[in-house]
């Protein structure tokens, strides 16, 4: 007998560890726990200092720390804290992953492997070409650049340094990495909100950079804290336009729905949306039996991008050709997905939603195909049209097509990445792709890397953070004509 | 055999039937379960496939049920497209799946949508049963004619009870908001007209044209071809258009209700609807300078589900009740889902939900894969869970997103011994709310306007 009369156990949550996440001011550390917090997901709690608002929004009769400090000096300083960061035993960094592993869906290693990823970023050529890519002349960070037209009008123009608010998303620690770099390049005044599901790593960062100097002024452009997404007794109060001028934000639902509340004359949303990643797989795939395996493993690398938590993971596979065929690539796509499932470690099993849709699938099988156990170690689906549901947790869903043409339709304004086979006929779909919504077309099995300074999510983001401001100078003398 | 579902199902009606002490009760409800679970695990696929994954051949204890418990999402697991294309044939064929009466082939060539398909089965004795949901599929749940037979005797047994008015046939029944016009919904009103109206008056159904599965459907398709960038801005502009035309409808029906109930506020009526619904129709009747003591102080109120989301003022109760002249201990609420075909009726005093003994209550962990263990005493917090031994037509057992707080002790004011739960009832999702920000995402967040 199950229910059989025993004492009830104690509560759960008194035994749970509690970890704390402290605040960041401009090169101030406040711990502190004013304040329970649970992270999403897993639900584990955390505390936190109360927001202290004055501190976390410097006044605009400020000028920002950074404005007269040059781009070099700022991406030596940039360069010099990615080494520190990337340097085994940082208190700092071992401490964050600590604290992280209660908080994240994802594996430790996994964690630690993205971010080590990230802060390589933190490197002089990297940085000075994401600029270079961003600005057509660099030179107006760093001063007033003089410019006149045809009619003789002589003026300045500055990317003045702006005043942001990054809301970070859980899924990556490397937009952490990426969005303090770009807010000290633009020389902005930033706030960071951290998300529920790390709110550690950006402290680590800014705790490691003040080890190296305290009084820098890329220190004295940072702050880090948390509130609860959507909390209208923080965000009512910061996000206005005499404080700010632009939300930087991750993510979609009521992540930006609360967010778009506030937008108005003064305050704009600078959003990288949700998205959908793709691959497209031609008939020339199969040309040979090594040639599907080949294709298939390539595929499973874009579908396990950071275990398919990250937005270029691919979730959709078009694949030309028979059933036949694409059941023989479905069963090799799911064998190589669930090796590099077991060599990560991961092994959460499936929610509950997701087993259930899947399941009806199995029962369905004159119209799909299911490779793969609903616990979370691998699964792919064969179908004729997408499934109804979002591809998680390590889930491919290969969508059989007569012609690649067919699948154009499924692309949508949430559509991001495009792993594309055979290289050669990527050309003849790039115009198509974009025009349905799509980013970024890449080789199959290359979802993650970009050319260094490309654009992010259709567009070149340091460029629209800054706050563009002329100084008009009024027209050139004219002169006197001779005689 | 099914000697212990007889036992328990024998007391549909029996006054003393919230009287069981769960610890008394437990051992013929796990045989009951053991009955059903070796009568359905072969007739019904879903359960099949789940007792084969738990390795599940007997159930001897409450824990051999919990990884057979099925949340809603179950039966709404069909592919979309089989409802956005009208593949009536594979959604019979989805729906056979969670069915425990096979469900013949049905000629679908000439099916002419969602409700004439739905009729089709209802003629071949499998009543389905949608949920009202606006952004996603609609859940299907299959029951048969005995679910149909026994929801007609339960409907009018559970009010009764917590009403404490008696079936006599002398009321005039009152609809005060559009009721989804689904087969269960028809045959449970059917059965509340026969036991509890007066012949000669008609039962007052709200005046908007009735609810059907295919007009809810249209809005979730119109939703999905938004986000498919499949829909034309004219076709929206026309959707709305009609979207418009029915609140404007919707409106005018408070007021010609409220009119109604004026001209009928001698006889003795039953009143039924959701919170906003009939606080809507009560300030109705109050702006046509109506209501209190003219109406008949035998009046009865049936209540249903919480506020949905509707904003009302804190004494909303107070304003229906005193409208509409309710006396004390006239108004009666329930706690129940459609996926369940048994009510868990409040008793009159205090609020506390009554649980049947063919309900068997599991109250389960935050993550509903474990049973939280008690001692048939005191209170017990979590996640619900139940099996409707009742359900005769599909599997009963069904995990909740619901928070729960039941009690094994007697009912502090009616006494009776079986299990209660308290008028707290939330959702688990609404407790949690929605802090989720990734980069990774769906053309879902990108719809917007339809929903």
């Amino acid at each position: 007998m199950s229910q059989s009369p025993v004492p009830p156990p104690p509560a759960a949550t008194a035994e749970e560890e509690i970890v704390s996440a402290p605040f960041f001011y401009r090169g101030e550390l406040v711990e502190g726990s004013d304040e329970m917090h649970r992270s999403r997901d897993l639900g584990v709690r955390f505390t936190t200092p109360k927001i202290d608002f004055d501190k976390a929004v410097p006044p605009r009769t400020e000028v920002p720390p950074l404005l007269d400090v040059p781009l070099a000096e700022i991406i030596d300083f940039l360069a010099e804290t990615g080494q520190r960061l990337g340097a085994p035993g940082n208190a700092h960094v071992q401490e964050c992953f600590d604290r992280m592993a209660a908080t994240h869906v994802l594996p430790r290693p996994m964690l630690e492997s993205v971010s080590r990823h990230a802060v390589s970023q933190l490197d002089k050529r990297v940085l000075l070409a994401e600029v270079e890519q961003n600005f057509p002349d660099p030179k107006a960070l760093d001063g007033w650049v003089p410019k006149h037209d045809f009619y003789g009008r002589r003026s300045f123009v500055r990317a003045f340094a702006p005043r942001l608010i990054h809301v970070l998303p859980g899924n990556s620690p490397g937009v952490a990495v990426k969005s303090v770099a770009q807010g000290a390049l633009v020389k902005a005044v930033n706030l960071f909100k951290m998300s529920s599901a790390d709110p550690f790593f950006m402290v680590a960062i800014l705790r490691t950079m003040a080890d190296l100097d305290a009084d820098h002024p890329v220190v004295r452009s940072m702050s880090a804290v948390y509130w609860r997404g959507g909390d209208e007794s923080v965000e009512g109060i910061l996000y206005r336009p005499q404080y700010f001028d632009k939300i930087v934000a991750w993510g979609g639902g009521d992540a930006i729905n609360n967010v778009i509340k506030y937008l108005g004359p003064g305050l704009q949303l600078v959003s990288f949306d949700p998205k959908t990643s793709i691959s497209m797989v031609g008939r020339e795939a199969f040309a040979s039996e090594a040639s599907i395996d080949r294709v298939a493993e390539l595929t499973a690398a874009d579908v396990m991008a950071m275990n398919q938590e990250a937005c270029v993971a691919s979730r959709f596979q078009f694949v030309e050709g028979s059933q036949d065929e694409v059941d023989r690539f479905a069963a090799k796509l799911q064998h190589y997905i669930t090796v590099r499932a077991a060599a990560s470690g991961d092994v959460r099993p499936y929610d509950r939603d997701l087993k259930e849709e899947i399941e009806a699938l199995m029962m369905m099988d004159d119209d799909y195909g299911v490779w793969g156990r609903t616990d979370g170690s691998g699964l792919v689906i064969r179908s004729e049209a997408p499934v109804d549901f979002h591809p998680v947790n390590k889930t491919a869903n290969v969508v059989r097509v007569d012609s690649l043409d067919d699948a154009i339709k499924y692309i949508n304004v949430a559509t991001q990445t495009v792993g594309f086979y055979p290289f050669e006929r990527m050309a003849d779909y790039r115009d198509r792709l974009a025009s349905g919504g799509a980013q970024r077309i890449v080789h199959l099995g290359e979802s993650g890397p970009s050319t260094v300074g490309n654009p992010h999510d259709a567009m070149y983001t340091m460029h629209r953070f800054v706050h563009w401001m002329t100084h008009e100078d009024g027209v050139e003398p004219v002169t006197p004509a001779p005689g | 055999m099914s000697a212990a579902i007889d036992k328990l199902t024998r007391q549909a009606k029996a006054q003393d039937r919230f009287d069981y002490s769960a610890a008394d009760i437990r051992p013929l409800q796990i045989e009951a379960l053991n009955e059903r679970f070796q009568e359905q695990k072969d007739r019904i696929k879903l359960l099949g496939l789940r007792a084969r994954d738990a390795g599940t051949t007997e159930i001897t204890a409450i824990e051999d049920v919990v990884s057979l418990l099925l949340p809603h999402t179950a039966y709404k697991s069909y592919p979309e497209s089989y409802l956005s294309e009208g593949k009536w044939d594979r959604l019979t064929s989805w729906l056979n799946t969670v069915s425990a009466y096979p469900i013949g082939p049905i000629d679908a060539s000439d099916v002419a949508g969602i409700d004439d398909w739905i009729d089709r089965l209802v003629a071949m004795g499998h009543y389905v049963t949608c949920s009202s949901g606006t952004t996603g599929k609609p859940a299907m749940l299959v029951g048969s004619p005995k679910d149909i037979a026994w929801s007609q005797i339960d409907t009018v047994a559970v009010f009764e009870w917590g009403s404490g008015v008696v079936a006599k046939q002398d009321r005039m029944l009152i609809g005060t908001g559009a009721a989804a016009a689904v087969p269960r919904n028809i045959k449970i009103g059917e059965a509340q007209l026969a036991a509890f109206g007066n012949p000669e008056w008609p039962r007052w159904s709200y005046p908007v044209p009735p609810i059907t599965i295919g007009s809810m459907t249209r809005q979730i398709l119109m939703r999905k071809k938004i986000a498919d960038g499949m829909a034309r801005p004219g076709e929206i502009a026309e959707f709305e258009r009609v979207a418009r035309e029915r609140q404007a409808g919707l409106d005018a029906a408070a007021g010609l209700t409220a009119e109604h109930l004026i001209a009928n506020r001698e006889k003795p009526l039953m009143i039924a609807g959701m919170w906003a619904g009939l606080y809507m129709i009560a300030s109705a009747v109050r702006e046509r300078g109506h209501g209190g003591d003219e109406f008949n102080p035998d009046n009865c109120l049936y209540s249903a589900g919480g506020l949905k989301g509707a904003v009302l003022p804190p004494n909303y109760r107070d304003v229906v009740h005193s409208t509409f002249n309710i006396p004390d201990g006239r108004q009666f609420q329930m706690y129940s889902m459609q996926e369940l075909n048994s009510g868990m009726p409040k008793c009159r005093d205090t609020g506390r939900y009554h649980v049947p003994p063919w309900l068997v209550p599991i109250v389960l962990d935050k993550g509903g894969d474990n049973a939280i263990p008690h001692g048939y005493s005191g209170e017990v917090e979590g996640r619900a869970g139940f099996v409707d031994i009742s359900l005769d037509g599909r599997w009963g057992g069904v995990i909740t997103g619901d928070k729960i707080t039941i009690s094994y002790d007697p009912c502090p004011s009616c006494g009776n011994a079986g299990p209660s739960i308290e008028d707290n009832v939330a959702r688990l999702k609404d407790l949690d709310g929605d802090d989720k920000i990734t980069c990774a995402g769906t053309v879902d967040a990108y719809v917007r306007g339809v929903s």
